[in-house]
């Protein structure tokens, strides 16, 4: 099968939802449903409430912007630990790399906000739960993409610099880091954005910021409230997006002079840093009370038998089948639509709009919306985590196809094939291994992800960890934790398997646009 | 300068090297021949400490090649090698480039500064004079020079490094021959005393140059001559085809 066709195919599983659809509906909502879309063109503008939404916007931003940079030092930390290549040159074995390697799989394999409420149950309620939530599986997912980004590296340039004399930290740093650098910056881009996604998620879950306000308004039916916070959660996101964007195509050009990009990254530090006070104090962040208060179970019952007799085939079963639905949906969505409707001028533009508002929304507040019409079960969950993952996936998609050489579909339209003729063979031949490839890394997200929908009844392993978390049966929260965690490193390994397989060679860094572009 | 005593290497189906000895005076100029597979460019990682043998010793400037590792260092970073894929970092400037021949004897605030500022760019300029290329292309990244500007630089990084032993595994293969005998020339010229030079080569017609001749075959050392007395059978003996090499 042609790679467009493979791009084509996750659109059978509409099949199963659509059977689905007609037991689901109750109909009941949808002039609940319409009222909440014809609101987004009358947000409230009442000044109260615009400072209100701009305070948590900017608390969001803040727990973002710190997650980020804590997650950063982490990973880069946790990076140059886990690398083989590394700790060959430095202490002549790899079984340190090795070891840590191993260590930092748990914190990537639970979801922030599990760790959000493992760690409000330790610390109790302040923002900087929300801070460590997020920074403890993004650092350790930044240091396994740093790892093995510097083990895929040549080692003969650093091999010309040991045989030299060079001190080994000197030879990596001169051989290793700038090849790294642009690859790590983009990346780090890409976190930031992802970090947003998550203080908005966690702020959903009542850990502060614009997203307990989105939630707030939701429930109490204030539609035109929603969409003040909404449309200005929109503004940041857009500027971020497009932010990171620039920052991404300046540092892949090579640069006029000698360390011009090493200064501005210098500069860029600065401003980070300055950025970081004011973000301490806008979300009232103190360490010390942070780290004090620490609040240890009783006992954790780890080897009661009782909490380990669970009906683990069902549970994982929901989770896998959550999980595949939704990230089929996510796949399919965008180049079907881009297909049926690319003659028209006004596509481009209007799935980037519907991106967008994808991307924006939470899930389980999409989740919340669909119970509008929907009942409780997984087609919401599904259609929920899907949306959401399909804004994601589409956006990649329509860059990668922006970013592509245009010659050969050029070509064919003036052979007299048509837009739709064309962007099947000539655009979507092009980019689909790299679109598959993060669509697997999305799948892999989404089964950590599984656990946020869990408010609309969708079941699985992340729901169950959810709410023995948050009614304190630590009997059942350990057994869990590990069914959990183990199901979600299998399932990483297996989305790396079939993405190496599909790119034949080290994998690219995760949400990259070269990894469209390339 | 440099010596090689009894120096065996080991490898799957025979030794890459076996019990080869050799040794370089200050301003001797040595070119070493054989076919691919010979153990040239084992050899020469022998030489530069990249491999260290199972059988035999090491010695650089008169002492023992040392298992301390800052000792091994000092040693080394008065070895300058040519690397036959010349091993630069692409993504450096051809001045950042230049100042990694340094890394051995910089500190480590100079380390970090030539990552993002241009360090000692007299120094830079004088030795891409001494290689014939223009002092614009110090804020060239790397990857914007032709294959001969790179080897160029590659050589110009060896004398940032201040080598005193200057090894080069096969420096002119994919060379159009005028480019390569002009750097051949070049490196012939900076091999002179008080420097000494052993460097690999494909063909036996550019080893007139040389104060010596070293052919290998099946990692075993064949002749060490000058290049006036290499006979024909000296070269048949060399590249006649017999058994895997």
């Amino acid at each position: 099968m042609t790679p467009a066709g493979q791009m084509l195919i996750p659109a059978l599983v509409l099949l199963p939802l659509l059977w689905l659809l007609p037991g689901a509906v109750h109909g009941g909502g949808l002039a609940l449903l319409l009222q909440f879309w014809l609101a987004a063109l009358q947000p409230s503008l009442d000044p109260h409430l615009l400072l209100t939404a701009l305070r948590g916007i900017g608390v969001t931003l803040a727990i973002a912007l710190w997650s980020w940079f804590l997650s950063l030092l982490l990973g880069f930390a946790g990076g140059l630990l886990s690398s083989v290549a590394v700790s060959q040159r430095l202490w002549r074995c790899t079984w340190p790399a090795l070891l840590i390697r191993r260590l930092l799989a748990f914190p990537r394999s639970l979801h922030e906000l599990l760790w959000g409420l493992i760690l409000l149950q330790l610390m109790g309620l302040q923002t900087g739960v929300a801070v460590l939530a997020i920074a403890l599986p993004y650092g350790a997912l930044v240091a396994r993409v740093m790892a093995d980004q510097l083990d895929a590296l040549p080692l003969q340039p650093i091999e010309a610099l040991s045989t030299a004399g060079a001190p080994a930290w000197a030879a990596l740093f001169t051989a290793f880091l700038p090849p790294l650098w642009p690859q790590v910056l983009s990346y780090g881009g890409y976190r930031l954005e992802c970090a947003l996604r998550s203080a908005t998620l966690l702020g959903v879950f009542g850990l502060g910021g614009i997203g307990a306000d989105l939630r707030l308004s939701l429930q109490s039916l204030q539609f035109h409230e929603v969409w003040t916070s909404l449309w200005c959660l929109a503004v940041v996101m857009l500027l971020l997006e497009g932010t990171v964007r620039w920052l991404q195509r300046r540092w892949h050009q090579p640069l006029g002079s000698v360390g011009q990009r090493g200064l501005e990254l210098l500069l860029l530090a600065l401003l980070l840093v300055l950025l970081l006070i004011p973000s301490a104090q806008l979300m009232e962040l103190r360490w010390q009370e942070l780290f004090s208060g620490w609040h240890w179970p009783a006992s954790l019952p780890l080897w009661d038998g009782a909490g380990w007799i669970q009906p683990w085939l069902p549970l994982i079963g929901t989770t896998l089948l959550l999980t595949l639905l939704s990230a089929l949906l996510a796949l399919a969505i965008t180049p079907w639509v881009l297909l049926l409707l690319c003659p028209w001028r006004g596509c481009r533009p209007l799935l980037q709009l519907l991106g967008l508002l994808a991307r924006l929304l939470p899930p389980p507040l999409t989740a919340l919306l669909l119970l509008f019409v929907l009942k409780p079960g997984l087609l919401p969950a599904v259609l929920a985590l899907g949306l959401h993952n399909a804004g994601i996936l589409g956006r990649l998609l329509l860059e990668g196809l922006d970013a592509q050489d245009q010659r050969a579909s050029e070509a064919l339209r003036l052979a007299g094939a048509g837009p739709r003729r064309s962007l099947l063979v000539a655009g979507f031949n092009t980019v689909a291994r790299s679109y598959l490839s993060f669509g697997a890394y999305r799948a892999d997200v989404i089964l950590r992800e599984s656990v946020v929908v869990g408010l609309v009844g969708a079941g699985g392993l992340g729901v169950l960890l959810l709410e023995s978390l948050s009614s304190f049966a630590w009997i059942e929260v350990v057994p869990v934790l590990v069914v959990y965690a183990a199901l979600t490193l299998i399932g990483e390994s297996a989305a790396d398997a079939y993405r190496s397989r599909l790119l034949s060679g080290p994998l690219p860094l995760e949400g990259l646009n070269q990894a469209v572009r390339s | 300068m440099l010596e090689l005593r009894g120096v065996t290497v080991p490898g799957r189906q025979r030794p890459r090297l076996r019990a080869v000895s050799l040794r370089l005076e200050p301003g001797e100029r040595v070119a070493l021949l054989g076919r691919s597979g010979a153990g040239k460019s084992t050899l020469l990682a022998v030489a530069n400490g990249l491999i260290t043998p199972a059988e035999g010793g090491v010695s650089w400037f008169g002492a023992p090649a040392s298992q301390q590792p800052l000792q091994r260092r000092r040693q080394q970073a008065r070895i300058g090698t040519l690397w036959q894929d010349l091993r630069l970092v692409d993504e450096l400037s051809v001045q950042q480039n230049l100042n990694a021949g340094c890394l051995a004897r910089w500190s480590w605030r100079q380390i970090l500064l030539n990552l993002f500022s241009a360090q000692e760019s007299e120094a830079c300029c004088r030795a891409l004079a001494r290689v014939e290329l223009e002092a614009s292309l110090l804020v060239q990244p790397l990857g914007r020079l032709s294959g001969g500007q790179r080897q160029r630089v590659a050589i110009a990084r060896l004398l940032r490094q201040n080598a005193q032993l200057l090894l080069a595994d096969e420096p002119l293969a994919q060379l159009d021959p005028p480019l390569a005998r002009r750097l051949l020339h070049l490196v012939l010229d900076l091999g002179q005393s008080p420097r000494a030079l052993l460097l690999s080569l494909h063909r036996p017609d550019l080893v007139e140059g040389f104060d010596r001749v070293v052919g290998l075959r099946q990692g075993e050392l064949v002749f060490d001559k000058p290049p006036t007395s290499l006979s024909t059978e000296d070269l048949h003996q060399l590249y006649a085809s017999s058994g895997p090499s």
